[in-house]
């Protein structure tokens, strides 16, 4: 199932740091960004390189972390603290600036003790909660304005409406080609996996953006070349699951590893460290606020509150995903202490019951001592959904019969 | 000797026991109950060992076998591995088709099962990664009060009296117990509030799966009365008497999935 260009990308990451390092050393700066809110074009349009901070997976990390942020922080959190007091990872020690939102209070929280304990130069992005209200969105643009401001201050040089437009322009067209490889990976005879996608989408947080484009568009004429049309169908004897919940960042593929051991597969995602993020950005206006806008007008991170059940756009965006990609059933990640999607896992279950979409909450975090408890869960999750096919295919040639 | 019929083994290793079963056809033909040892492929192949030594039968006379339990990992004499949870399943509904919910209490973990009228799961819910309300939990509580891990049950059903027991934590629970014990509170009160403890706390785990009737206990703690008795006031339930060892139930279930195994692959009509 080999596509060439992933080999290209794959080694093009690992060029990644020293290419940052030389790019500094001729005055360009790096703005590390963790969040979901965090509206990267306008960091791209002031010249700054933008990179993606989230690592996770490495249970040693969030003991560190824990010396600095409270144990009962969420254990991502926790890790990026970590990384920041140790100082070894790649990626951190390239960036100049950082740029964090408030989507997620943990998130703030994180700023908050990076900058005081790293001496990090740290931006803020306020989010408003209720962000369905009117003055929430006019509180929200205030707030982009002022986020532009101090990263126009430290580009030394004011946003240009121009190279914010071309941003947007690049942006636009690396999340449509994404969406379109995307759909390839949930295909019948599939030539590239969920796993293989996740990964590219997770190296674009990283690649040059223009480049990423350029190999993203390589990627998909290969797909189209070996595929011509995928065609998504549940009738392949795969498990297909969904994963949803607790992003899962670079360096963490416990559950993912799991998931592929025991014989499901992967055919999608809404977590905000896969493709959540690339669906239904609708920029309307080119200006800081309009960009802001249209990041928070997609759908919401968990951390923000629940409107209702039946208008809430999360759940419902889950439900078009399940139904696009096919999905049997839904694997839900909780990382300990991620209370928002803690939170939301019975709800989101109940839900999902009422179309006969089971879902399989697994709690964990980057210790590996859970591992065949994991497993176990997974696996009787995956026999639970095969034999649930098998009937279902018995009834209907029975039916047909 | 040679015996005519197909013959289908479950082989169940758990963390404090290695359980067999052998079906003639469709009927419980032999079972094997052994403690389980440091090496899984020993503990499953003892135990296998016994049902056919009862059975009077080879291992090559059997038509399929299937391994579970945590040793189902490496199960070299098992033509497949299922999970536990899809066994006991399989298992309890074996013995009661009216069965919808199961409570598998193991040594090392507990677990609430929904399944419908094929035995098959629709639900299920384990308990995290801590010894709270497994057999561990309930044998480090017997060496507190040094009495054997299988009276335990009756002696708390014994009691005048529950004393509450606020830890779930194993670790907790036991220096909680002793000084219970140093206050003056009798054993049985106390055994008995240790009892009421893990009952409420799977209580929690069907706050997730839900129940139907009828109810069904499996694993090596069903066989403690006290528990049982704990369980049905904690869930408001009856739970439904099984007819053989209820820690074999695992065994069983792997049994039943691997004479369907073979069905399905054309090895027994």
């Amino acid at each position: 199932m080999s596509v060439k260009t992933l080999d290209v990308i794959r080694k093009r990451l690992e060029e990644r740091p020293d290419e940052l390092r030389r790019a500094r050393e001729n005055g360009l700066k790096v703005v590390g960004w963790v969040g979901y809110n965090v509206p990267e074009e306008i960091i791209h349009a002031l010249g700054f390189i933008p990179v993606r901070i989230a690592v996770g997976g490495d249970d040693r990390l969030v003991e560190i972390g824990a010396r600095y942020a409270s144990s009962k922080t969420c254990v991502f959190i926790r890790e990026i603290v970590g990384a920041f007091a140790e100082n070894k990872d790649p990626y951190i020690q390239q960036t100049d600036i950082l740029a964090f939102d408030a989507t997620c209070l943990q998130n703030y929280r994180a700023a908050e003790v990076i900058e005081y304990f790293f001496k990090k130069d740290v931006v803020v992005l306020a989010v408003p909660r209720n962000f369905h209200l009117d003055e929430a969105k006019e509180y929200f643009a205030h707030e982009a304005n002022e986020f532009t401001r101090l990263l126009e201050e430290r580009a030394g040089a004011p946003l240009d409406s121009a190279r914010l437009a071309e941003s947007v322009a690049l942006y636009n067209d690396i999340r449509k080609t994404l969406k379109s490889i995307y759909t390839f990976q949930a295909s019948k005879n599939n030539v590239i996996s969920w796993e293989e996608v996740y990964d590219l989408i997770q190296a674009g947080e990283l690649l040059d953006k223009r480049e990423y484009l350029s190999l993203l568009t390589q990627t998909l004429d290969e797909l189209k070349e070996r595929q011509h049309y995928p065609v998504i169908a549940s009738d392949d004897g795969d498990s297909r699951i969904f994963l949803s919940g607790s992003l899962i960042p670079r360096g963490d593929r416990k559950l993912i590893s799991i998931i592929k051991s025991v014989g499901g597969r992967i055919v999608g995602d809404d977590l905000w460290s896969g493709i959540l993020p690339h669906l239904d950005l609708d920029i309307k206006e080119i200006s800081p606020a309009g960009v802001a806008l249209g990041y928070l007008n997609r759908t919401p991170h968990a951390a923000l509150p629940y409107l209702d059940l039946e208008s809430d756009r999360r759940l419902k965006k889950l439900q078009e995903c399940l139904s696009q990609f096919k999905a049997q059933g839904v694997i839900y990640h909780t990382l300990r202490y991620c209370d928002p999607f803690t939170f939301k896992a019975k709800e989101t279950k109940n839900v999902l019951a009422k179309s006969g979409i089971p879902l399989l909450e697994i709690h964990t975090e980057y210790a590996g001592s859970d591992y065949e408890a994991m497993k176990t869960r997974v696996e009787a999750f995956v026999e639970m959904i095969k034999i649930k096919s098998e009937i279902a295919e018995e009834q209907s040639v029975l039916v047909d019969a | 000797m040679s015996l005519s019929g197909n013959y289908f083994a479950g082989v169940d290793v758990g963390s404090l026991a290695a359980k067999s079963v052998i079906l003639k056809d469709g009927d419980i033909f032999a079972t094997g109950l052994v403690p389980s040892g440091v090496n899984s492929v020993e503990s499953g192949l003892n135990a296998l060992n016994i049902a056919l030594e009862s059975a009077g039968l080879k291992q090559e006379e059997l038509t399929y076998i299937v391994g579970t339990g945590y040793g189902r990992v490496s199960a070299p004499y098992a033509n497949k591995a299922v999970t536990e949870i899809t066994c006991h399943a399989k298992g309890a509904n074996y013995l009661h088709p009216t069965v919808r919910t199961i409570i598998d209490m193991g040594g090392q973990d507990c677990k609430a099962i929904r399944i419908d009228q094929d035995g098959a799961v629709v639900d299920f819910a384990m308990n995290d990664k801590c010894a709270a309300g497994t057999g561990r939990f309930l044998e480090v509580m017997a060496g507190v009060f040094k009495v054997e891990l299988k009276d335990l049950g009756a002696i708390a059903l014994s009691a005048t009296d529950t004393v509450p027991m606020s830890s779930t934590c194993t670790v907790f629970a036991e220096s909680e117990t002793i000084s219970l014990v140093a206050r003056g509170e009798k054993p049985e009160n106390i055994l008995n509030g240790i009892h009421h403890s893990i009952a409420n706390r799977i209580a929690g785990l069907f706050s997730r799966v839900g129940i139907e009737s009828d109810v069904f206990f499996s694993g090596g703690v069903a066989k403690n009365s006290g528990m049982k008795n704990a369980i049905e006031q904690a869930l408001k339930v009856t739970i439904v008497k099984p007819e053989i060892d209820p820690q074999l139930i695992g065994a069983l279930g792997a049994a039943v999935i691997a004479r369907n195994f073979a069905k399905k692959e054309g090895l027994w009509a």
